[in-house]
């Protein structure tokens, strides 16, 4: 990609950003206690989905057209495999010294008897799998709740969220790739085909009353799972009915 | 008379026994093992004819499913204070309606297992009091990960009920209040009942 092609890409990305801000009706809050920034994060989400639409939608299904459903896993066992150093780091700030020496067993499975990662052979050996980052570090050390920003392209985060993001960059190899040699394929490879293992969940989104609420509540509930590591508390259900 | 007042008295006393009769008497992890493992079988038993014509296989979970839910309960979670002031008719028609879609999402993806062996419950964990439990299983997928699906379930006058599934940590009644509720208060029960009755109310189905 030329540096002009780029320029355009960014223009027309902003002219979209432009659009749906102003297509977008007043906002009533939601959420006022999470979601704070619910009229802002509302724009990002309509850009969010323009942009979706019109690319990056089109080119997982591309993706997911061309390519058979095993080499696909096997694209995304490679980078799960991939953010070993992430979760490793994190299972240590945690002070889960025993999943990171399991975690780090895993890795070395994986990356040889797995083929760099392309079969996950710790799965099939019932190995546990490890879902860590800083965003979920911090939460453990206290910093449970917090607002929910949607950040363009990448979509939801927390506002903790994104700022265990920015440590990321330090300790991810896709990361790394694009610091230390300016290479974005890595990084344009493993979104696609993230992106391609979500199009099942389309009609869902497609079907949603409000899908800005959908994805927002999908996510803050994965998201608390993962903090809790899948045990998360019930919900309060007698506050639920409190308010009938 | 007296001949109309004996057969009431009967029919009241018949009634009665077969309410006591319907009390489940088995705790939710039981409900859950033997639930599943039944629907299972017959899944693995009936494989061919359900994919043919997947409504058989949603008549049979409705079936068997829905004594086990306490579907008003669920629907008041739903309704939150969008709920307030509805009949019992009205909340009825909304808990049926929603049961549907419900028991279509389940029984359609019922299809995709492939073997009993693919469904694990897991040992009973965190905070469980005699009035609220939460049964965890977890489902073996293709790719050779788990997806985590758990079931609440409350204890009502005919034995332990389930009235939410979390899948990943995603509520059933959470996820749906939130898309509801909002158009319960905007437009009033009986039309978005007859919307999703319809099939023209946009829920995830």
């Amino acid at each position: 990609m030329t540096r002009k092609t780029l320029v355009y890409v960014a223009a027309g990305l902003m002219q979209l950003l432009i659009l749906a801000g102003c297509s977008s009706q007043q906002v009533t809050m939601t959420d006022p206690e999470r979601d704070p920034w619910e009229a802002y994060n509302r724009k990002i989400h309509s850009f969010n989905m323009a942009f979706d639409n019109a690319i990056f939608r089109p080119v997982a299904k591309g993706y997911d057209y061309v390519m058979p459903d095993a080499p696909q896993r096997g694209v995304r066992n490679f980078f799960r495999n991939l953010s070993y150093p992430v979760t490793f780091i994190n299972l240590i700030l945690q002070g889960k010294f025993e999943d990171s020496m399991t975690a780090t067993g895993r890795f070395l499975m994986n990356s040889t008897v797995g083929m760099l990662g392309f079969v996950d052979v710790a799965t099939k050996l019932d190995m546990p799998k490890y879902d860590e980052d800083f965003g979920q570090t911090l939460a453990v050390w206290g910093w449970r709740d917090s607002r929910y920003l949607v950040m363009p392209i990448f979509g939801p985060y927390t506002a903790r969220d994104f700022i265990g993001r920015g440590f990321y960059g330090y300790f991810h190899p896709v990361s790394f790739a694009i610091r230390e040699y300016n290479n974005y394929i890595p990084l344009v490879v493993d979104l696609i085909s993230l992106r391609a293992e979500l199009l099942p969940f389309q009609a869902e989104l497609d079907a949603a009353n409000d899908p800005y609420v959908l994805v927002r509540d999908v996510w803050l509930q994965n998201r608390e799972f993962k903090i809790y590591d899948g045990d998360p508390p019930q919900p309060d259900y007698d506050a639920l009915l409190e308010e009938y | 008379m007296m001949k109309h007042i004996f057969w009431a008295a009967l029919l009241l006393f018949v009634t009665q026994v077969t309410q006591a009769n319907n009390v489940d008497e088995r705790d939710p992890l039981t409900i859950i093992e033997e639930t599943s493992s039944n629907m299972l079988q017959t899944l693995d038993e009936r494989r061919a004819e359900f994919e043919t014509d997947p409504q058989k296989l949603r008549a049979i979970v409705r079936e068997d499913l829905l004594s086990l839910l306490d579907l008003e309960y669920s629907a008041r979670l739903i309704l939150g204070k969008a709920g307030r002031g509805i009949s019992d008719e009205q909340l009825g028609a909304f808990a049926d309606a929603m049961s549907n879609v419900l028991v279509n999402r389940y029984a359609d993806g019922l299809l995709e297992f492939r073997s009993d062996k693919q469904l694990e419950v897991l040992p009973m964990k965190g905070k469980n009091t005699d009035k609220l439990t939460r049964v965890r299983t977890r489902i073996k997928l293709e790719n050779g990960g788990f997806a985590p699906v758990d079931y609440a379930f409350r204890k009502t006058d005919l034995g332990w009920k389930a009235f939410d599934v979390t899948v990943e940590g995603i509520s059933y009644v959470i996820t749906f209040r939130n898309q509801i509720s909002p158009r319960v208060a905007a437009d009033g029960i009986d039309q978005v009942t007859e919307e999703i009755i319809a099939g023209t109310f946009k829920i995830n189905d």
